[in-house]
């Protein structure tokens, strides 16, 4: 099955670089209407990539073995736009990755993180070898204000960067990605395409007064799993599922040893008594329906928009524990030895909002930049809470008020995005290639917040307040042909991320890309935001090619 | 205004010629006296003859063996509902206090330039603002591959491509196209721009751009950042900021894009320049790696001069002076200064004749070329228009921004 995989793969490789010499040639052996078909109303397009990794961490246990080569990512992504019709377009690509792992990386991980005699992630866990397209959209514009696409396909409501409050109708695949790390692969990059419709009327195009529907029957299957981040042993079916950019070993320690469980206890304390039976419960990448809706409008020169979104959330983080039963030896329940546990991601719905505005002066003082605003509102998000101090000396423990591990909170998230460029010229070698710069807020607000509310993987408390800073900052030299790009995120508790980019792009040709990214973590601790990943650090080498 | 002189369509359009002969003559006297034959060959040894009529480094390259040849002039004629609304209106049109048009409805602003009005060059302003443009058009549209191509040229020839179309539309001065002389409800926007950047694949989304007439209140500007793969709003101070890895500013769009307010304006006199209004191949030929035209003709054009220095101290020019067409109030050269007053960019485009759907001939840009001096890069655009496509004004809205895949047609 893997070979047969690999060789799909490669021989796809095959067929789009004799696509790619052989274009003219292939145009001209067809007759009449077909070659004017394809010469006028085909379009062809995609990129070549490969990424590697090297670890770079000095307390990385997974990746000191024989080397620290932990990533080698090729893809292939064709893209075809085809003008059916003046009112109909198709637009639709294929996207093929090949992603050896290394033996010793899984010998390593099979050491660390699984309980003999569970089997590691298999080798082509990363791999993308469907023809089934990846996006597939049909576009209808029956009216000049209305566009109806349906297909597999991306939508967007959030325009963050590097962390997201709206951009959640399409589920992130965060197994082959570091997190918060938009300079290696950006929010688009790990996006997963959903089947479905979305429909865009322009009730009044002068105030851009939109209405926005989009239906997504959730067709994809379960391997688009969304919680790798965040990632833990799962016992029912015996497959270790944990992605390279996964958290901490500690929090997805085998079930022998402590399990799940051992996130109730003191993470460097010793063995837990709790030995949990997990069953994940999770919906795949757009299981079930979701539907959303979203109204857009300008008000003089402020953009806003109201919406909201029913279905699954996509994100990891926001799945929870339900804690199905807990056994005990003996009455009292002090010191409990199994509990069955489900990790589910219950159907949630939110209600969207967002602005864009431009201020130019505030009291004459030249301010020059572009505010954006994105806000969710979650209502009863359900969150894992736990009693603190646990029993017998666990650093938290099951909550008495609320036996199955869960509370639901209203629970507001919002960011606010601060855009402008500056023109410095002392720093560049010429004097009109500006800086750009970024400024975001991110925060998320638990309404009649409750002590002890955490996520589900870790024992570390989630206060009312939970606040995320982004900078970033780039520019091009030399004509554009060295682009330095820094993304620096940092978390008020004590945490941050470090993603410096520089690209270059060579002046002789505007297919090739090639850049040196960097993904550092850090912070207070390790079970905890940004924290999760300071084992991560890695540099990659990055190079694309645009067809 | 010599386009009169060939359009003896009215009594009206009779006294115009009359004072647009009468400026021509008093003209000039302002302008070099230059005599070049059609046919005649300019180059190293004879550089003298075009001095001052191409920019200087253009003049460098012929002091240095470029050779350029000189060409009868073409000679369009001017667009019959074009000179009707000027006709019409232009006689209740007035400058306000800072330089802002009143009472505007369409045609040309101010069709009776006085020179020795102190408000000339804002009225040249206006007039160029206001040339006539069709009611829509796309730019690219009426190229081989109906797109723009653009090459940006290194210094040491290198050279990469961009593909890209844009859109604009005239919703408040509708001469052709239905509804007229208005699109409902857009009486306030003068134009809207559309720009759909297909290749490379990573550059390739959607910006937007919509100019509104009140003069204070700044353009709405998305733009597609390829940086960070994010459309964002934007602000004036971006206008300023090269359209990487192009030569260009957004302000150079269509020589001049800036808000007409937001910029003192003086003319400077009248002069004959080299220019090309009948572009003969596209894109021109050149040697791979070199900015310049190998075969193309030149014609001796007469041109407003017309300096254009913002009100805003920190502007990225300190000032640019414009060749305006006397003809068409097209832009033909441009010669940018830099805010320490030193010789930055130098721009020329060429024009070429195209058909309306009706079949007149009008004019459009064909390729145009912006050499930035001091770095030695330059940028060639080959962007020749298709006018009056008859597009939706709802296709300049947010919602096209959403639905636009990467590289997808919008026809």
């Amino acid at each position: 099955m893997e070979r047969s995989g690999r060789v799909s793969v490669y021989w796809v490789g095959a067929l789009f670089l004799v696509l790619l010499v052989a274009r003219a040639e292939a145009a001209s052996i067809l007759g009449g209407e077909w070659e004017k078909f394809f010469t006028e109303r085909v379009r062809f397009g995609g990129y070549i990539e490969n990424v590697t990794g090297l670890a770079v961490g000095p307390h990385n246990p997974h990746f000191n073995v024989s080397n620290r080569f932990q990533m080698n990512r090729f893809t292939i992504q064709p893209e075809f736009n085809i003008d059916i019709h003046d009112k109909a377009k198709l637009f639709i690509s294929w996207k093929f990755v090949k992603e050896p792992r290394y033996n010793d990386e899984a010998r390593a991980r099979r050491i660390t993180v699984s309980p003999k005699p569970v089997p590691p992630l298999e080798n082509t866990f990363y791999d993308e070898k469907s023809f089934k397209p990846w996006e597939a959209v049909l576009t209808l514009s029956p009216l000049d204000v209305l566009s109806l696409r349906f297909g597999r396909q991306f939508i967007s409501w959030g325009e963050t960067d590097g962390l997201r409050i709206l951009d959640v109708i399409n589920p992130q695949d965060t197994r082959f990605s570091p997190p918060v790390a938009p300079n290696l692969f950006d929010l688009d990059d790990t996006r997963i395409p959903s089947w479905g419709m979305r429909v865009l009327y322009t009730m009044n195009p002068v105030n851009n007064s939109i209405l926005d529907f989009f239906a997504l029957p959730g067709f994809d299957d379960a391997k688009r799993r969304v919680d790798d981040i965040v990632g833990s042993n799962d016992t029912a079916d015996g497959i270790v599922r944990y992605g390279r950019w996964s958290a901490h070993p500690e929090t997805r320690l085998p079930a022998s040893a402590g399990g799940i469980g051992r996130l109730y206890a003191n993470p460097v304390g010793v063995v837990p008594v709790v030995i949990p039976s997990v069953t994940r419960r999770l919906p795949d990448a757009g299981d079930s329906w979701k539907i959303g809706a979203r109204f857009t409008h300008n008000i003089g020169g402020l953009n806003l928009g109201l919406g909201y979104i029913w279905g699954f959330n996509p994100q990891g983080a926001d799945m929870v524990f339900k804690v199905r039963s807990v056994s005990c030896p003996g009455a009292p329940c002090l010191a409990p030895t199994t509990a069955l546990i489900d990790l589910v991601n219950d159907r949630t719905h939110l209600f969207a909002a967002h602005f864009n505005y431009t201020v130019g002066e505030i009291a004459s003082i030249p301010f020059n930049t572009a505010v954006r605003g994105e806000l969710a509102f979650y209502p009863d998000k359900p969150y894992n809470i736990s009693i603190y101090p646990g029993p017998t000396g666990l650093k938290a423990g099951p909550h008495p008020k609320h036996p199955n591990g869960i509370v639901e909170k209203h629970t507001i998230r919002y960011s606010l995005g601060f855009d402008r460029t500056a023109l410095i010229p002392f720093l560049q070698d010429d004097p009109l290639r500006a800086f750009r710069f970024s400024l975001q807020l991110f925060q998320s607000i638990i309404l009649d917040h409750e002590d002890g509310i955490h996520p589900f993987s870790t024992a570390e408390k989630i206060g009312q307040v939970s606040t995320a800073f982004t900078f970033r900052v780039s520019t091009g030299y030399l004509g554009d042909t060295i682009l330095p790009d820094l993304f620096l995120a940092y978390d008020p508790d004590g945490y941050w991320v470090a993603n410096p980019a520089v690209t270059y792009a060579p002046p002789w040709s505007e297919k090739i890309k090639i850049g040196l990214i960097g993904a550092f973590y850090g912070g207070r601790n390790k079970f905890k935001s940004f924290g999760f990943f300071d084992e991560k650090d890695s540099v990659f080498l990055k190079m694309r090619y645009q067809f | 205004m010599r386009i009169k002189l060939r359009r003896p369509f009215s009594i009206a359009s009779c006294s115009l010629f009359l004072v647009s002969a009468l400026l021509i003559h008093c003209g000039s006297s302002w302008a070099a006296e230059v005599e070049l034959k059609p046919g005649e060959t300019i180059g190293p040894s004879n550089w003298q003859r075009v001095q001052g009529m191409v920019g200087e480094n253009l003049l460098n390259r012929i002091k240095g063996g470029h050779t350029v040849q000189i060409k009868e002039p073409k000679v369009y004629k001017p667009i019959k509902e074009y000179v009707e609304a000027t006709e019409k209106y232009s006689k209740n049109v007035k400058l306000g206090p800072n330089g802002e048009l009143l009472s505007y409805v369409a045609g040309l602003p101010f069709p009776n330039l006085d020179r020795n009005d102190p408000q000339a060059g804002q009225k040249l302003a206006w007039n160029f603002f206001w040339r006539w443009l069709g009611d829509d058009y796309k730019t690219g549209g009426a190229t081989k591959g109906g797109k723009i191509v653009r090459f940006v040229l290194e210094k040491d020839g290198s050279e990469r491509r961009a593909d890209l179309v844009s859109y604009f539309i005239f919703p408040r001065t509708r001469y052709m196209l239905d509804p007229k002389p208005v699109i409902p409800g857009y009486e306030h926007i003068d134009y809207m721009q559309l720009r759909i950047d297909s290749y490379p694949r990573d550059a390739a989304s959607t910006t937007l751009e919509i100019r509104y007439d009140d003069p204070k209140r700044p353009d709405d500007l998305y733009i597609y950042l390829p940086s960070i793969r994010r459309i964002r709003r934007a602000t004036t101070t971006q206008r300023c900021q090269t359209l990487a890895p192009s030569e260009y500013v957004l302000d150079d769009i269509n020589s001049h894009n800036g808000k007409i307010t937001d910029f003192n304006y003086k003319l400077l006199g009248e002069k004959k320049m080299l220019a090309n209004m009948s572009q003969e191949h596209e894109p021109y030929h050149r040697k791979p790696g070199d900015y310049l035209p190998i075969d193309e003709k030149w014609e001796v054009l007469d041109t407003y001069v017309l300096e254009v220095t913002a009100k805003d101290p920190n502007y990225c020019y300190g000032k640019k002076i414009l060749h305006i067409n006397k003809m068409t109030y097209d832009n033909v050269w441009s010669y940018i200064y830099d805010r320490k007053g030193e010789y930055f960019k130098e721009f020329w485009g060429f024009f070429k004749p195209v058909k309306l759907p009706d079949g007149r001939e009008v004019w459009s840009v064909g390729d145009v070329t912006i050499v930035n001096v001091q770095n030695g890069r330059s940028t060639v655009v080959t962007a020749t228009r298709a006018y009056n496509r008859g597009y939706p004004a709802s296709m300049f809205s947010l919602a096209t921004l959403q639905r636009i895949q990467r590289g997808e047609s919008i026809e």
